[in-house]
């Protein structure tokens, strides 16, 4: 642990000249740009290619389609007794929370608003920090890194149950469930903030003088 | 290495065609989403906030956001977000309406309504104003916008059975139907809206008649009982039926919104149009029980009118009670007669009663008559008396007055007063004494009748001597004849007499005879063989035979 807190003295693969396979593992030496692992044949790279630039895009689109994903409603549905009706995110937690269920809307706050909402907000923090090469709480940074890669999959339970939903809820003129657009958009953010989560390179958390990308 | 680092990563893209995207999505909704209209209603029953449709021809165009209370609690605002596609509907002329599940007489609608729950029905306007406040209707409109059909406006007297689907019959086919009705209470008027379905809109014409075809008509003619009616369903959910009288084959067909007046049935609807009535006023001085509002107004024998009123009168000056009867009368009904007095002296406002003046003048009176002497029901007449008074219409009352005469009933009690009056004059003592004579001259006839006997007596008693002789031979022969008769008794007939003894005893001799014979017929059944053997010796008494046993 008390490598971390001052790395400079800590010798580096870089400083070395080698490379990590991040596919299985076996450290070779740096030979060209287009490097791949002699054993897996993975690409290998001292930072991944445009780490910062890929993840802020990826944050951007997340953060407009988190706009649409959270006004437009997710799921139709049309049953004999209610009609037609459509809901969103936000309505669904918020009759879900009326009808007592507040466990239920609990969850579904946590897994659709609270992670999405944390997870952009993390990376930003973690894409920020990064490109200021900011030596600021770099222990804690990763562990907010390491969160966000377990936490970020819970944020598909929405688009689960309305799948399932949509699959399981046929009952021909008595009642159907139809995904709707918001829903689409919610299934981008989930995808992209995973996205950038994984573009991001942990390893700038650390920054190297070398290091100027 | 420099110029690598400074290139833009391809990943770029990806915000921007977020960005694209997102905004596509959202710029989407916000134009699909139509104008948010707020509709009034006396209560919110049925509707939901977020779950309410709003339905144009039950398609689904939008959907109620929010019901809330009106400030001052008298309504209920209901929010409305309507859809993009019908952001048209949105005009002045468009009417809302709650549709819930409703049970009338003519059928039951809205049944879809018991699942899904009400919603809001739209009729669309077509005005160009536009205009986000509506007041809802309580009740679903009687006819759409844009529903194909020829719509009319029947005045009537009364609704009868009839309601909003009523059926409308021509040659008893249903061809329509009524669309709603309404009470004027400022002119006390009802209108009732039919509306006549197509293709059949072409078969009312101008000159069409309707009437009220609800329940049936008993009549009882002098061709025996006719029962009409339209159909069974018009026997319990009322109906209106039209014809065209014969006449009027070549009337244009009618235009929309035309007026017709409703007739309470086919006969009254059928005759030839009254035209406007003239009312009159008559006052009697009799009772007139049994004269009823309604009660016909004939003119030698045809009806020309009815009754409106009976009401009593007081006269300050005689302090009598006269009865005062006002009634319609309609001069088109006189016909030919009217024609001619019109064609005579043209037509004005006040041709009418001067017509009916004129007749006065000759001598037209009113009276009050019996039409039925079961029921007690009368009618007013107005018929030509010849001995009547001098009078005049008078024209100065408002309806005219027509001068009366005595009712025919009311007539007869003068009649018999006059008979009692006469009766009353007749000389009863002298009818008496006239008697008397008569029967002192009939006494005189008695003495000759004595008088008659006596010489009878007289002639008689002439007679006598020869009568007493010849009753004296007569009784002669009646004794010898009572001797004879004497003789034959005591020879034939008396107990001792020779014939009568002779002949008894031959009977007895001939009853012995028999008896023998049966104890003989007896013995031989016993003892047939005794024919052959002769008697057998009598047996000893102290031994019986054998067979005695």
């Amino acid at each position: 642990m008390n490598l971390v807190s001052s790395t400079s003295a800590v010798p580096t693969a870089r400083s070395r000249g080698l490379l990590g396979c991040e596919c299985c593992g076996l450290v070779s030496e740096a030979a060209a740009d287009a490097a791949r692992c002699p054993r897996c044949g993975f690409a290998l790279h001292q930072r991944k290619p445009q780490s910062l630039q890929r993840t802020a895009a990826y944050l951007m689109a997340a953060v407009v389609l988190y706009v649409p994903a959270n006004t437009l409603p997710i799921m139709a549905t049309a049953s004999v007794i209610a009609g037609h009706e459509s809901h969103t995110i936000l309505g669904g937690i918020l009759e879900l929370w009326h009808t007592g269920s507040w466990d239920l809307a609990l969850i579904v706050f946590i897994a659709s608003i609270a992670v999405p909402i944390l997870k952009i907000a993390a990376l930003a923090l973690l894409v920020v920090t990064a490109q200021r090469k900011s030596r600021w709480r770099q222990a804690e940074r990763a562990s907010l890194y390491r969160l966000i890669e377990t936490v970020g999959h819970w944020s598909m339970l929405d688009v689960f149950v309305v799948v399932l939903l949509v699959g399981m809820v046929r009952f021909g003129a008595f009642a159907s469930v139809e995904p709707a657009a918001g829903l689409l958009a919610f299934g981008a953010v989930v995808v992209l903030t995973m996205l950038a989560s994984a573009s991001f390179d942990p390893r700038l958390i650390w920054p190297d003088p070398a290091d100027d990308d | 290495m420099r110029g690598k680092r400074m290139r833009l990563s391809l990943a770029w893209l990806v915000p921007i065609a977020a960005l694209v995207v997102g905004t596509v999505l959202i710029v989407r909704t916000v134009m699909q989403a139509g104008p948010d209209i707020t509709i009034t209603f006396r209560n919110a029953e049925g509707l939901e906030a977020g779950r309410t449709e709003v339905r144009f021809k039950e398609v689904v165009v939008g959907k109620v956001t929010k019901v809330a209370l009106s400030p001052d609690r008298e309504r209920v605002l209901v929010s409305v977000k309507l859809d993009k596609s019908v952001e048209n509907l949105a005009v002045d002329d468009t009417r809302f309406w709650v549709v819930r599940p409703r049970v009338g007489m003519a059928g039951i609608s809205g049944l879809g309504t018991l699942f899904s729950g009400s919603y809001i029905g739209v009729d669309a306007g077509v005005a160009d104003e536009q205009r986000l406040h509506f007041t809802g209707l309580e009740t679903p409109p009687f006819v759409l916008r844009g529903e194909p059909g020829l719509s009319l406006v029947l005045e009537a007297k009364n609704l009868g059975s009839l309601d909003v689907g009523s059926p409308v019959y021509y040659r008893r086919t249903r061809v329509g139907r009524v669309v709603g009705y309404t009470l004027d209470p400022a002119r006390d008027s009802l209108a009732v809206q039919v509306l006549i379905e197509p293709p059949n809109e072409r078969l009312v014409t101008t000159a069409s008649r309707f009437w009220n075809a609800s329940g049936f008509d008993f009549t009882l003619t002098a061709s025996g009982l006719t029962v009409d009616t339209e159909s069974v369903a018009s026997i319990l959910v009322g109906g209106v039926a039209f014809a065209s009288p014969a006449d009027a084959a070549s009337a244009p067909v009618a235009a929309a919104g035309q007026r017709f007046e409703l007739f309470a049935s086919s006969k009254t609807a059928l005759a030839p149009p009254d035209g406007p009535p003239l009312r009159i006023r008559m006052v009697f001085e009799q009772t007139q029980r049994g004269l009823v509002p309604g009660a016909p107004v004939d003119m030698l024998g045809v009806e020309i009118g009815n009754v409106r009123s009976v009401a009593l009168l007081h006269v300050a000056t005689t302090d009598k009670f006269p009865v005062e009867v006002i009634a319609d009368i309609y001069p088109l009904r006189l016909g030919s007669v009217r024609r001619q007095f019109l064609a005579a002296q043209g037509a004005t406002e006040k041709t009418d009663a001067l017509f009916l003046k004129r007749g006065v003048d000759n001598g037209l009176r009113a009276q009050v008559r019996t039409g039925n002497l079961l029921t007690g029901q009368l009618y007013v007449a107005l018929d030509f008396i010849p001995k009547a008074a001098k009078a005049t219409l008078d024209m100065h009352t408002d309806p005219p007055t027509v001068p009366t005469v005595r009712g025919t009933l009311s007539d007869l009690q003068p009649q018999l007063a006059e008979i009692v009056a006469r009766l009353g004059k007749v000389k009863f003592d002298e009818i008496g004494s006239g008697l008397q004579d008569t029967l002192r001259s009939a006494g005189a006839a008695g003495n000759s009748l004595q008088e008659t006997l006596a010489s009878a007596n007289a002639a008689i008693r002439q007679l006598t001597p020869d009568a007493q002789r010849a009753l004296a031979d007569v009784q002669k022969t009646l004794t010898s004849v009572q001797g004879t008769l004497a003789a034959l008794d005591r020879n034939v007939v008396g107990g001792d007499a020779l014939v009568q003894r002779n002949v008894n005893q031959a009977l007895l001799e001939m009853q012995r005879a028999a008896q023998a014979l049966r104890v003989l017929a007896d013995y031989l059944q016993l003892h047939p063989e005794s024919l052959l053997r002769g008697k057998p010796a009598d047996a000893d008494p102290a031994k019986p035979a054998e067979g005695a046993r």
